[in-house]
Parts: C-alpha cells; structure tokens; sequence
C-alpha cells in the first residue's frame, strides 16, 4: 500500500543493531566451537579440530543429563506460570476496590535483580536456620533440606521462578486482554454460549500471538537461567539443579574451556531455535492460513 | 449480586499478595539484622532492628554512582528499544515486506544466545573493534544501552506485534486518505492505540534492563557500573554480607516502584477501541 | 562488615596519615612521581576487607604523595578471575594491576601473563624505593616467585585455615566432668582425628540432650559450590598425609593409585568418610555452606569446633556486631595423622591451607612503572599495622612486632603467633596452572558423594580417573 523503502528504513535500525551486537559475536562464537581452547593448557592458542568438540557434545553425560533437568525446570516452570499467569490476568479485568494497589503489588519481585532472588531463597530454605523448613517442620512434620534431596531443591528453583516471573506473564497478557475489541463478545454473549465456548472460541484465539510471545520469551530465558539458581543451590545437591546456563558458565568462566563451552552454546542455541520454530509454526500457521 | 462480589476479589488478591510479599518481607528482615542473627531459628516477627546496613549503604558514595547508571542505562535502553521495536513492528505489520516473517523470527534468536559464552566476543568487540580513536564503546553507558538491545528489543518485537497486528489496518488507510503523512498517521492514529502494549514493553525492558548481571559485570569496570555489579561485589571469598545486599536491594526497590507506578497507568490507559467502533 | 570497616578505616587513616606524613621522609616518592604526571592505574580485585583498605586508604595517600591517581575496580570472586584473564589474553591493557589469589599464580605465570618485579626493578634502579626490600616480606612471598627467585606478585592478603574451638565450652566444668566420665580422658582440643571425632560426637549429643542450637562441628559442605571440593583436599586430606589434591607432578601428573597417584589411595579414601562423619553430625545447614555460612555458623555459637578460615578468625573472636562468641575462640592446629607433623617440618608435606593474595602488573599494563611504584609503596612496613587491624592480614615480618598488632593478637587467641611461627607447616593451592580445570573437571562427582548417590570409594576412584582424563586433554598428562 505505501512504498517498501519506509518499510526498510523503519527496520534497519533495529537490523544493523542487532546484526553488530548479536550476529558478529555469534559468527565468533561459532568460529571458536571448532577449536579446542583452553588458555590454561599446556598449548594455549586456538588449534582447529574440525567437529570434534561436537562429536564430544552429543556423547557428554553430564550435558546431556544437564539438558534434561533443565527441560523438566523450563516445562513445569513456564507451564504453571502461563495458568497462573492468565487467571490473574483475567482476575484483573474485574473492577474492585485497591485494584491499581494489588496490580503494583504484584509486579514487585520483577524489579528484584536474581542475584538478590537466589539469595533471598536460599536464606528462607537453608536447612535448620530457613524459616520455611523451620514453618514445614512445625505445621506438618515435612523434612525440607535443599542441601540433599534433589527433588526438593528442583522444586524449590521451579517455585522461585514461578514468584519471580508470573508477574510478567500476567502483565503481557493484561495487556493483550485490554486491547480486545468487546464486539465478538458481546455477540457470543448474544447468542448464548457459555464461559467456556467464549474462553476456547474467541478469547484464546484472539490472544494466541500474545501468548505466543509471552511462552517464547519465558521459555528462553528460562533456559538460559544462571545467577538465580547459582546462588540458590549452586547447581546442586550433586547435579540436581545443574541447568545448561549454569552448566555452560561453569564450563566457560572457572574452567576456561573456551572451545567445548562454545560448542555446547551453539547446540543449546541450535536446539532452542528447532524448538521454538516448531511451536511457532505449529501455534501460527493454522491462524494464517485461517485468515487467507 | 455484582456488589457481593466486589469484596471477593479482595480478598483473593489479599490473599495473593501474601504469597507475593513473603519473600520480600523476608528481605527486610535480612536487611535488619545483623549476620549472625540469620543463624539461629527464625521467627516470622521481627523483635529487634537493626540499621547498621542501610547507615553503611547510606553513606556509600560509589553505591550512587552505581544507582544513577543503573537508572540511565535501563531508561535509556527501555525507551530506545521501545521505540525501535515500535517502529519495527509498524514496518512488519503494515508492509508488505518480503521475507518479513523470516526477519521476525530471526530477532528473537538474538535473545536465546547462553550469555556465558558470548560474553568473550562482546568484549572483545567493545574493546577493541567499536571504537574511534581512544573512544571505545567498553565500560560506556551508551555501550551498555546498545549492548542490552541483544536481548531487549526482540523482547520489544515480540511483544509488540500482537498489539499492533490487532490495531484494524482500516484505520491508517483511512487517514492516509483523508490525506495524513506517514508520521502523522503512525503518531496520531496508531501510537495511541497502542499505548498499553507499548507501556507493558517499557516496563519490562526496563525490568530486563535493570536486573541484568552477566554482561554489566563484564563489560563495565569504572565508569558504567551498575547496581547489580554493586550487589555482586558482597559476594567474596571471605563472606557473603547478606544483611547490606538486602538493604540494597530495597533501596532500589524505590526508584522501580516510581518508575513502575508512573508507567502502569498506561496500561489500562489503552481502553480506546470505542473510538474503533464510532 | 565491608563498609564499616571502610568508613573505619578511613577515620583511622586521616589521623593516622596525618602523624605519618612529617616522620617519613617523602622525597623519594614525591620525585618518582613527577615522572608521571597525569597517570591513573587501575587495579582490579576482590571486595574484601584488605583490599577494600588499599582502594579507599592506601591509594588516596598514595596519589596525594605522588600525584599518581590510582582506580580500584571491586567485584566478585569469579568474576575478578574472569576480567583480569580476559584483559590478559586479549591484550587489552585495561588494568595496571591485578589481583592474584595464591591458587592462581601458577597458571598467570605459566602463560607469562605477569610482569617479573624483581627484575624490571634491578634493570631500573631508579624506580627502586629506599623503603623496600623484598626480604622484608614474610615467607608467604614464596608462592610468587618464579624458579629464578623472582618475585611477580606483592602479598597483599595472606590467611591460614585453623582449628577453631570455643574456649568457654572446653573449659566448662560441669562439660568437663561429662566428658571424662563418657570418653575417660579429659576435654582439650583435638591431636588426632579420632579425638576429634570423638569431641564432635559428644558435643552433638549434649546439644541434642540439652536441647541447645549446638553441634560438635563445622563443616564446609555445599553440595553444589566448589567450597566442599575444597575444604577436603586443601584442609582434610593434607592432615591425612595426602598432599597436592592426591596429584603427584614428578610422575606425569598422575592421579589414580595404578599410576602412583594418591587421590584415591587408602588414605584419601580414609580422609573423605571421616569428614563426611563430621557432616552428618555438623548443624544441618552445612550441606548448603560455603566459607561464609560456616564462619557464620561458628560466630553464632552453634558449632564447638571447626576448621574456618583465618580471615574470618578475626571478627569471630572481636566483632560484637557480628559474633556470639567474642572472648571465647580458641586456636590450635588441625588434627593430624601420624607423620604429617614430620612431613610438615620437613617441607614434604603440609598440615593445612595457607591462603591470600597478591597484586601483579599485567605483562600488558601501559602503565608498569607507576604501578611498580604503587606495589613498593603499599608493601612499607609503617603502613601494614592499621592495615592488618582492618583486614586481620599480616604479610611483613616487622608486622608481628607492632604493639596495635600484638594487642589484637591477645584478642584472637594467639592466631598472629601461630601465623608467624607455624605458618611455615601450612601450605598453598599445590603449584598447577591447571587449578581450576581439575577441580571443575573432578567437583560435579565430588557432589554426588556429597548427596549419597555415589559411595565415596567408588567417587575417589572415578574422581581420580577424571582428573588423570582432564590432564591429558589438557596436555599435562603424557
């Protein structure tokens, strides 16, 4: 309808950004991912050893057994924070009294750095002197020690992430929720369909791309998770909580496995781009090819 | 009945709010107490205060300075990638660009980079690449802000198309019609439409933005650090100070809440599709 | 604690550099810095008490003597490591100084990433201050010195890890008579293991009895955080007489038994299931505790005895603010295997951690002179008294002597006498460039002996067969 060069010239800042600060330092990280370095090796330079740092990849139990905790921690994770984060939103869409008070009060742990979660976490569960282990104990003889049982502090972390981000979640979708036009449901309501018909039928088409959204965003951030669960449990009990952010920055920063851990990066990287085209084409194209 | 109901809500949220403001207030009682008072079995009420933490946090002059670059480069950032974003997502969503559903893909896998590994580049290319003469973009405020749209403005893509897709094109055609330029029709007509999405963005740039640790950490040493830098630093081999960390920590829970408050009023600002309708 | 101590030591510092000024004789520092004007360095290190004097005490009275201005950039303790390599390797030349903690030295050295002071100050006497000799340094200089003698780093921080035990319960009558009439001997600080087993049990058991937030021993176990892999080769295995993590560096690095290695011999092995013992009867949150949270523990009064690092010995025994057990922290060497203590004497072996750091200038810096001048000047003997008040860290040998230092000594319980006298039988990080590689390589095993799901024979072995693995790759291992 108007010329394409407004079009382009409305982009290209945000193409050249993104290409200077997000393309060039992956085309080096991609350049490194097929040497082997070390700077604290007996040889410290970069030697090229073709594919063999991926080859290592897909046989490394311990990667492996890092990317499979941190599946289940992102799919229980952002599960409950979409179910909880959409009822809350919906709950805001009702009048009440202190409304705006409730909504500020709610975003709160947003504005809270993770460094600052994982230690406020870690202050309530450590064994013996954690209030909520001393509360579990008392009320309901429940043993929690985040020290030793791998579920629990799995657990623990999928509970933290869910306090820390619901908010944004619920915050997207109000934002999606108030942008609706009222017609179709006025009409729904009209011809009498119930709650749940408006809810299958009209909402959630309507709010799908910003659900979409919300879900990508969560899902990687939640995969590339670090400080918070660095310092809540360090990675542990054992390899419990070892998440591939966590794995990766102890790879790269104290053993300085430049080589391996920008393999490992480029997998990581690989599988959360199938994954989230995957969704993206399952979750888009049937809305597409509905509209033509 | 809808005024029965009116109290039910509260008390749900009341409810919630619990839930939300345990951990925090727990943070207050770290921060008023002195270290050794956080190992021994705890009570849920606070008998005794101590404000020895924030007094030390007060009187530190580098914590400011940490403060007000936290503020610019998280402002800076949340409104450049708003902007930006805002302006792509226009292109995106009204032009008929080849290849356009590619490119929107593509800007959010700038997001989904582990940072651990892509920390050495970053430096390396603020360091020693981006730079004029004896200016570089390391340890600049301008190098953070520009450095956070990695991960902020696919953030501001994302979450701004839904909205901007859902704003009727009929509306722009028609004012291109009677006759608008394109600044007018996207600063008159679709900017404030578009006020709830584009607030909800601001916010959580800027949440993003604010809370980042990683690449602040590595790529600021004198001029541009930030508060989570600042945090970090009573993270040492000797000790831990959990008590100044939280009063920290609640410090800056106040700018945020400003900033938040002066923001979220927007969000619901947006109720404007009567004007669809007329 | 950091920023009181800073405000603290900032007030001592004024009145303090204001005597100092007119009995010192500063033409030397005032002429040496004339040659360069208008230089800044920039340091960066770690934000603990000692370094926190050199950034807001030291550096002030340095750059009002010399002109020279003088940034110190503070961060975290991984994050040090990671911004002073990556300015290394790359060549940068952002910092003029950098902090070198004690376990690192080796691997900085072994990519000649650090100017030789010793030298560079030979070939340009003119930079050499009357003030300084290398030998006022105490011997803890020794793990900065390369094969030729020469010095790269100059210590700023240096700590031993003793056996801390509380005074007030060890002398308590009506404990003393339970104890004898339970073990029949009488209640002192622990020799061997088995006494110190057998304290820590029966101290657990009173807490239980008594019903008192008390147990027999600390212990630094996170399950998660390199603090466990290190307390038991650095602090546990040595008193069992396996020194160097169990690696032997004269026979091709080897790690396991088959190869002549030590990290899963019968000792090792020994070592490891006494200390997990002290584990299961340590205050339940020491399976999330790293050096913090056990120097915590024991300031709180919940744990009898334990093994805790000398830089927090300080405040424990002093700082009301800080600590329940003020007046009442005694000091005394770890317990040990028969033949350590000879092997200690001896030089062949060690019987605890001897820890700290030292500032080096970067191969890379622009500025090597002026900082060379700047490490010369914080390394004075007048200055180091206030310096060790507020960061507990002694590493001149006049130190000891100074009467504010003696004083503070009294109040630790006799840990400066035990620094200077027995420092020698404490040992640092074992001299591998490959530090931290090995011990990220070998921890993740480490932890699951910690959580059970490996038995610790079966961990030793596979720990031992990782790091031989891990060397090799590296190119250590032949």
């Amino acid at each position: 309808m108007h010329s394409k060069t407004l079009g382009w010239a409305l982009l290209a800042p945000t193409l050249i950004l993104l290409f200077f600060f997000g393309v060039v330092p992956f085309i080096y990280v991609l350049f490194v991912s097929f040497h082997q370095w070390n700077p604290f090796a007996v040889n410290p330079d970069m030697i090229f050893n073709w594919a063999e740092n991926y080859r290592r990849v897909v046989f490394d139990a311990q990667f492996l057994a890092s990317l499979g905790v941190t599946i289940a921690f992102v799919f229980f994770a952002v599960v409950s924070e979409l179910i909880i984060g959409y009822a809350l939103a919906q709950a805001f869409m009702r009048d009440f009294p202190g409304k705006a008070f409730f909504r500020t009060i709610h975003t709160l742990p947003l504005i809270m750095a993770p460094i600052i979660v994982g230690s406020i976490w870690k202050l309530m569960t450590t064994p013996s002197i954690g209030i909520l282990p001393n509360i579990l104990d008392d009320w309901f003889g429940y043993n929690l020690n985040i020290g030793q049982s791998a579920l629990q502090a799995f657990t623990v972390t999928v509970i933290m992430d869910i306090w820390h981000w619901t908010p944004l979640v619920t915050l997207s979708l109000i934002a999606a929720l108030v942008s609706l036009p009222p017609d179709p449901f006025e009409q729904a309501q009209i011809d009498g369909a119930n709650k749940r018909q408006i809810f299958w039928h009209i909402t959630l088409p309507m709010i799908r791309p910003a659900i979409i959204a919300t879900v990508f965003i969560r899902l990687m951030d939640a995969l590339r998770t670090v400080d918070e669960v660095l310092m809540l449990t360090g990675g542990g009990p054992g390899s419990a909580t070892r998440y591939v952010g966590v794995h990766i920055f102890k790879e790269v920063f104290p053993r300085t496995n430049y080589g391996y851990g920008s393999a490992i990066s480029v997998v990581v990287l690989y599988l959360t781009i199938v994954a989230c085209w995957l969704l993206y084409v399952s979750l888009i194209a049937p809305r597409n090819t509905r509209k033509g | 009945m809808r005024n029965g109901n009116r109290w039910l809500p509260v008390l749900f949220w009341t409810l919630i709010s619990f839930l939300t403001l345990f951990p925090i207030y727990w943070l207050f009682v770290i921060s008023v107490k002195p270290a050794v008072e956080l190992f021994s079995t705890p009570s849920v009420i606070l008998t005794d205060i101590y404000w020895q933490n924030y007094l030390d946090v007060l009187g530190d002059r580098t914590l400011r300075g940490y403060m007000v670059n936290s503020l610019v480069i998280s402002t800076g950032n949340a409104v450049l990638c708003t902007l930006l974003g805002f302006m792509a997502c226009y292109a995106l969503s009204r032009f008929d660009l080849p290849g356009k559903e590619s490119i929107f893909f593509w800007t959010i896998t700038n997001r989904m980079a582990p940072p651990a590994v892509f920390l050495l580049p970053l430096f390396l290319l603020l360091t020693q690449v981006y730079r004029i003469g004896e200016f570089s973009l390391a340890d600049t405020r301008t190098g953070m802000i520009l450095v956070y749209c990695t991960f902020n403005l696919p953030f501001a893509i994302w979450t701004l198309r839904p909205t901007l897709d859902g704003i009727p094109k009929e509306l722009d055609e028609a004012a291109y019609v009677d006759g608008a330029s394109a600044w007018k029709v996207i600063s008159e007509v679709v900017f404030p439409l578009a006020r709830p999405g584009l607030a909800v963005t601001l916010i959580l740039t800027w949440v993003f933005a604010w809370n980042e640790y990683l690449l602040a950490a590595t790529l600021t040493n004198f001029n541009a650090r930030t508060l989570t830098t600042g945090l970090s630093e009573y993270v040492t081999t000797t000790g831990t100070e959990w008590g100044i960390m939280a009063a920290i920590s609640v410090f800056t829970l106040i700018p945020a809440l400003i900033i938040f408050s002066l923001v979220q009023r927007h969000i619901v600002a947006g109720l404007t599709f009567g004007a669809v309708k007329g | 604690m950091n920023i009181a101590l800073k405000i603290g030591a900032s007030a001592l510092a004024l009145s303090f550099a204001a005597g100092m000024a007119a009995a010192q004789d500063d033409s030397f520092w005032k002429e040496a810095g004339a040659q360069f004007e208008g230089v800044t360095l920039r340091g960066v290190t770690e934000a603990t008490p000692p370094s926190n004097y050199v950034k807001d005490v030291l550096a002030p009275q340095f750059e009002e003597l010399t002109g020279i201005r003088v940034d110190i950039e503070t961060t975290s303790w991984d994050q040090m490591y990671d911004k002073a390599i990556k300015d290394m390797e790359a060549g940068t030349g952002i910092y003029d100084m950098v902090y070198i903690e004690q376990d690192i030295v080796y691997a900085y050295l072994a990519r000649d990433f650090l100017t030789d002071i010793t030298g560079t100050l030979t070939e340009k006497p003119e930079l050499k201050s009357p003030a300084f000799e290398e030998s006022m340094l105490t011997s803890f200089a020794e793990f900065f010195r390369d094969e030729d003698d020469h010095l790269y780093g100059m210590p700023v921080e240096a700590f031993i890890k003793p056996y801390l035990y509380r005074t007030d319960l060890f002398s308590d009558p009506e404990i003393m008579a339970a104890f004898k009439e339970q073990t029949g001997r009488d209640l002192a600080p622990a020799k061997t293991h088995e006494e110190y087993t057998e304290i820590a049990d029966f101290f657990t058991q009173w807490g239980k009895d008594h019903d008192l937030d008390l147990w027999g021993t600390t212990a630094q176990a996170h399950t998660g955080h390199a603090a466990s892999w290190y307390e038991y080769f650095e602090s546990v295995a040595p008193t069992f007489g396996v020194y160097n993590w169990g690696i032997d560096p004269e026979n091709n690095y080897a790690a396991t038994v088959e190869n002549g290695g030590q990290m899963n011999s019968p000792e090792a092995k020994e070592a490891l299931k006494w200390w997990l013992h002290l584990r299961d009867i340590a205050p339940p949150e020491s399976v999330q505790s790293t050096w913090t949270e056990v120097a915590t523990t024991f300031a709180a009064g919940r744990a009898a005895q334990g093994l805790v690092y000398g830089e927090n010995a300080a405040w424990i025994a002093s700082d009301e603010n800080q600590s329940r057990v003020v007046g009442n922290v005694g000091v005394a060497l770890p317990p040990l295997s028969e033949g350590v203590l000879e092997d200690a004497e001896s030089g062949e072996g060690y019987l605890g951690y001897y820890d700290g750091g030292a500032f080096g200038v970067p191969v890379t810096s622009k500025n090597k002179e002026a900082a060379l001048l700047f490490l010369q000047y914080i390394a004075q003997d007048e200055l180091q008294a206030d310096w060790a008040l507020a960061g507990s860290r002694i590493t001149n040998n006049a130190t000891y002597d100074d009467p504010k230092v003696q004083a503070l000594n009294e109040e630790l319980g006799g840990y400066f006498d035990m620094l200077r006298d027995q420092g020698d039988l404490f040992g640092g990080a074992p001299a591998y460039p490959f530090h931290a590689q090995v011990r990220e390589a070998t921890a993740p095993i480490f932890y699951s002996i910690l959580t059970g799901d490996i038995g610790p024979d079966e961990g030793l072995d596979q720990m031992a067969a990782k790091a031989e693995e891990e060397l090799t790759s590296l190119g250590y291992r032949q």
